[in-house]
């Protein structure tokens, strides 16, 4: 049932014809164009049997026969207006060496000439206007054709096991919830809830710390990102529009690039600072990590019918986001993630695995994705506190995120992904019995039982005075 | 009746600060027999619009009063969404302060050496590699930036200590949402419809909060507290989203952005507590600003700069070398009863067990942008940038910001060629 419901929303999403990705010529008197992505049309149909593969083991309702022909067509006519464009350059240059030449030349040919090349202009704009529809028809399918998978992404429809720490107790039997700590929790709804006390310190200091472990111990960058992402990112994210909220602003300049509330702890947000980018090989693999809101509605329907902090769309997150040259490094740098993240939920000692999802569970853009999952008793079954993706180069060579290697670019593997929710971490952290305050968080700064000492000692030098 | 008897709580408070007017001493009569609305007060609450340079709806009011009092039942409603307009009362210390706020002290603590030097802080950022704003608009939206290394550590290290100075006070930290719904932020004294509102709207028809404050304040809302209970003080971390822009040059970079990260104070107080607690926030924010070494004054803001909601609020302005100004980093008010009426917010008075309106006071903590600018700019010592003592053991006690040159610089395509 549940992936009936998901492939509905799929087919949803491939019947969209409106873009702010793609904007052929005569929309874009109206609509202004952001980004115009490297559509690799080569590389995308090189290996046709991969991509099917991909196409239907994501249960994606795409005809991929359906896009070539369509891409054939478009093909020629690119084709015939290219030779129209060559022929009509031809005629000017005839027109312009007869005008340059000494000898007399009979009227007629010229005049004939400037017919021809009246014609061709003509011929030109007829042909635009009969490609628009075929080209907008075409490269919007082309956009929903999904990466391919990577060879590690599961074959059946279950999540394959990668890693697992400690096994739950009592699986059999239903924990309470952790909406039953009202002295920590006040839940409203999915879009409101508050944490108190010892909830709320680990809220932040669980995120704080988690990016700074992946700042001394991982070596990554820690930023600070905004919390809105136009609707041309989230397209070329292939994230569908209904995962964040759409905010409503009043001066819109480009209807089509609407903006959405992410969160600055979301993947999208980080793709704002990459768009366009072209970086030096030197600076790879770049590692970035950041502490921020999560808004995603996306996982919201997996975690039971009854609300609480699993459904809640509102978290703190600590997201990553890492750039490599090859898709060997990109594997490298997943599992560099994995082993940071590992250490940290282990550090916490609670039931917790991490499954690579099934197909059908990635969105088009992702190839692989390790899910970090934390055993929640109350809904006896696992449920992510984090994520890592695998995207290949699909996601750069949309937003045109590349490196210089000669006179070439090369687009940018990215892996990434939150690698923490702390309100789901925490629900499942209470429904185990665990004190939060006592919790051991890898990365947490030393540096505040040092104040708290010094201050202490301070005050006591300060009674002698 | 009952939007009568808010406005009579209002001119209740309007009284205190003019007690020796006759007229007022008047209308204290009706208040203990008929709570009808005189003209003297309606006069009353006519003088506090216009010394606060609010929109004057008096007239208006005046007009549905009689509707009303005819009979017309239908003008209740537009008459009550018009006093719920109505601008708190005013602290009769401010009276005759006029347009500008009184400069209360001045605390230097950085002895800065040749300002002409010093740099704007988007500038000084930028060459340490260490920000990003520029070309952004049409990704992640206008005024959206991104700060990277050692500034984004800086943030979090803001949040640990203003975190940590407050909870000394008592402060108990809060979890709260940024998504409200419109009627919790309205009755904080903010609107959400119009031309100017500051405030985001979602497609759920829910709003953006423009400051913690809100959820906080909401959190309570029909809470009927115990006196001992009071002060009850909270603190939160959280987002703040703000629709307003600017196009001021002095208002560049990120001194006015529609998002940024706030540590807030709020307090719940009685009547009695409020004006000794509004001194407390006051206090706790000079303090936080003096550890961090800022130069800084404190301002009591005139009528005209309270807003809504505010009986009395405090400003501090941070002196920004590169940027040569004063630049607003914090500030705290006293909303006495106006967002405790609104949002049902009542404790039990000891005494007799009477329920009574609480009062409200919120403070901030620490802004993130606006402190980044003044330490920044304060801190800046040729190409490097000293981090404040107190924040060095929330950054692995590293002493200074150097520029990053791990953080690739941006060099943007235009457009790369697709193989067609």
């Amino acid at each position: 049932m549940l992936n009936l419901r998901t492939t509905l929303r799929r087919i949803k999403i491939t019947r969209r014809h409106i873009s702010a990705l793609y904007i052929t010529g005569d929309k874009a008197n109206e609509n202004y164009v952001t980004l115009q992505p490297f559509l690799d049309f080569t590389d995308t149909f090189r290996d046709k049997t991969e991509l099917e593969r991909s196409i239907a083991r994501r249960w994606l309702d795409v005809n991929l026969d359906a896009v070539l022909s369509k891409y054939h067509k478009y093909q020629s006519h690119q084709g015939e207006l290219l030779r129209l464009d060559e022929e009509r350059e031809s005629v000017t240059k005839q027109l312009k060496v007869l005008a340059k030449s000494c000898q007399e030349v009979e009227e007629a040919v010229v005049q004939q000439l400037k017919e021809r090349g009246k014609k061709l202009r003509n011929d030109v704009k007829i042909l635009k206007q009969t490609i628009y529809p075929i080209e907008d028809d075409f490269i919007h399918d082309f956009l929903n054709l999904p990466n391919l998978l990577h060879s590690q992404c599961p074959s059946g429809q279950e999540e394959t096991l990668l890693y697992r720490h400690a096994l739950p107790e009592n699986a059999r039997k239903k924990g309470p919830s952790h909406l039953e700590r009202e002295d920590l929790i006040h839940f409203v709804d999915n879009n409101r809830y508050y944490m108190m006390d010892q909830a709320a310190h680990f809220d932040v200091n669980a995120m704080q710390a988690l990016a700074r472990y992946f700042v001394t111990k991982g070596d990554f960058i820690q930023t600070a990102n905004p919390d809105f992402a136009r609707c041309v990112l989230l397209e070329a994210n292939a994230t569908p529009l209904e995962h964040y909220h759409l905010v409503k602003e009043e001066h819109l300049q480009n209807k089509l690039n609407t903006a959405f509330l992410t969160g600055g702890g979301s993947f999208e947000s980080y793709l704002g600072a990459m768009t366009k980018l072209c970086v030096y090989p030197s600076v790879l693999p770049l590692r970035y990590v950041c502490c921020g809101r999560s808004y995603s509605r996306a996982e919201s329907h997996q975690y039971g019918s009854l609300s609480s902090l699993y459904t809640a769309t509102q978290t703190n997150a600590v997201q990553c986001f890492i750039a490599t040259q090859t898709s060997n490094q990109a594997d490298e740098q997943l599992e560099h993630v994995l082993n940071l993240a590992i250490d940290f939920y282990k550090a916490l000692d609670v039931p917790f695995r991490i499954v690579y999802a099934p197909a059908t569970s990635l969105t088009s853009a992702e190839s692989l994705r390790a899910v970090v999952e934390v055993y929640a008793p109350s809904l006896q079954r696992y449920i992510s506190v984090g994520r890592i993706s695998n995207y290949g180069n699909y996601v750069s060579k949309r937003i045109l995120f590349s490196t210089r290697r000669g006179k070439e670019y090369d687009f940018l593997h990215l892996i990434g992904g939150p690698v923490l929710y702390t309100s789901r971490l925490i629900a499942a952290l209470l429904e185990h019995g665990i004190q939060l305050e006592k919790c051991r968080l890898l990365g947490s700064a030393n540096g505040q039982l040092k104040t708290t000492l010094q201050n202490d000692i301070q005050q006591f030098k300060e009674l002698f005075k | 009746m009952k939007l009568l008897m808010n406005v009579q709580r209002r001119l209740w408070l309007l009284r205190r600060q003019r007690s020796t007017t006759s007229t007022i001493a008047k209308a204290h009569d009706n208040e203990s027999s008929e709570p009808a609305l005189t003209n003297t007060q309606l006069d009353e609450l006519e003088r506090n619009v216009t010394l606060r340079q609010h929109k004057n709806n008096i007239p208006l009011i005046r007009s549905l009063l009689t509707e009303v009092r005819k009979g017309n039942q239908q003008k209740q409603q537009e008459l009550q969404a018009e006093i719920e307009q109505l601008p708190n009362s005013t602290h009769p210390r401010l009276l005759n302060y006029g347009n500008e706020p009184r400069e209360l002290a001045q605390y230097k603590h950085r002895q800065l050496d040749s300002e002409a030097s010093k740099k704007e802080f988007s500038e000084l950022a930028r060459s340490l590699n260490l920000y990003r704003m520029d070309h952004l608009g049409n990704y992640t939206g206008h005024k959206s930036y991104y700060l990277t290394g050692q500034l984004a550590m800086l943030e979090q290290a803001i949040i640990q200590f203003a975190l940590q100075s407050v909870t000394k006070h008592g402060f108990k930290l809060m979890s709260v949402p940024d998504i409200l719904p419109p009627e919790v932020i309205e009755s904080c004294g903010m609107r959400t419809e119009g031309e100017r509102t500051q405030v985001y709207k979602l497609d759920t028809g829910e709003c953006l909060s423009g400051t913690s404050e809100m959820a906080l304040a909401g959190y309570f809302a029909r809470k009927h507290l115990s006196e001992e209970q009071l002060p009850l003080k909270v603190t939160a971390v959280s987002r703040c989203y703000r629709a307003e822009t600017s196009g001021l040059q002095e208002e560049k970079g990120i001194y006015r952005v529609h998002q940024f990260t706030k540590v807030e104070m709020f307090a719940i107080c009685s009547p009695q507590q409020s004006e000794a607690e509004l001194e407390e926030f006051k206090n706790i924010e000079v303090t936080l600003f003096k550890e961090l070494g800022l130069n800084f004054r404190l301002l009591d803001m005139p009528p005209c700069e309270l807003g809504a909601p505010a009986y009395q609020k405090y400003d501090i302005e941070a002196w920004m070398p590169g940027r040569q100004m004063w630049g607003e980093i914090s500030s705290c008010s006293n909303c006495t009863d106006y967002q405790a009426k609104r949002l049902d917010i009542k404790y039990k008075r000891k005494s007799d067990d009477q329920l009574l309106h609480a009062h409200t006071i919120n403070g901030t903590a620490t802004a993130i942008p606006r402190l980044l600018i003044a330490l920044l700019e304060s801190y800046q010592n040729g190409d490097i940038i000293e981090i404040p003592k107190v924040l060095r053991p929330f950054m692995d006690d590293q002493k200074v910001i150097t520029k990053n040159k791990r953080i690739p610089e941006t060099k943007l395509v235009k457009f790369i060629k697709s193989n067609h």
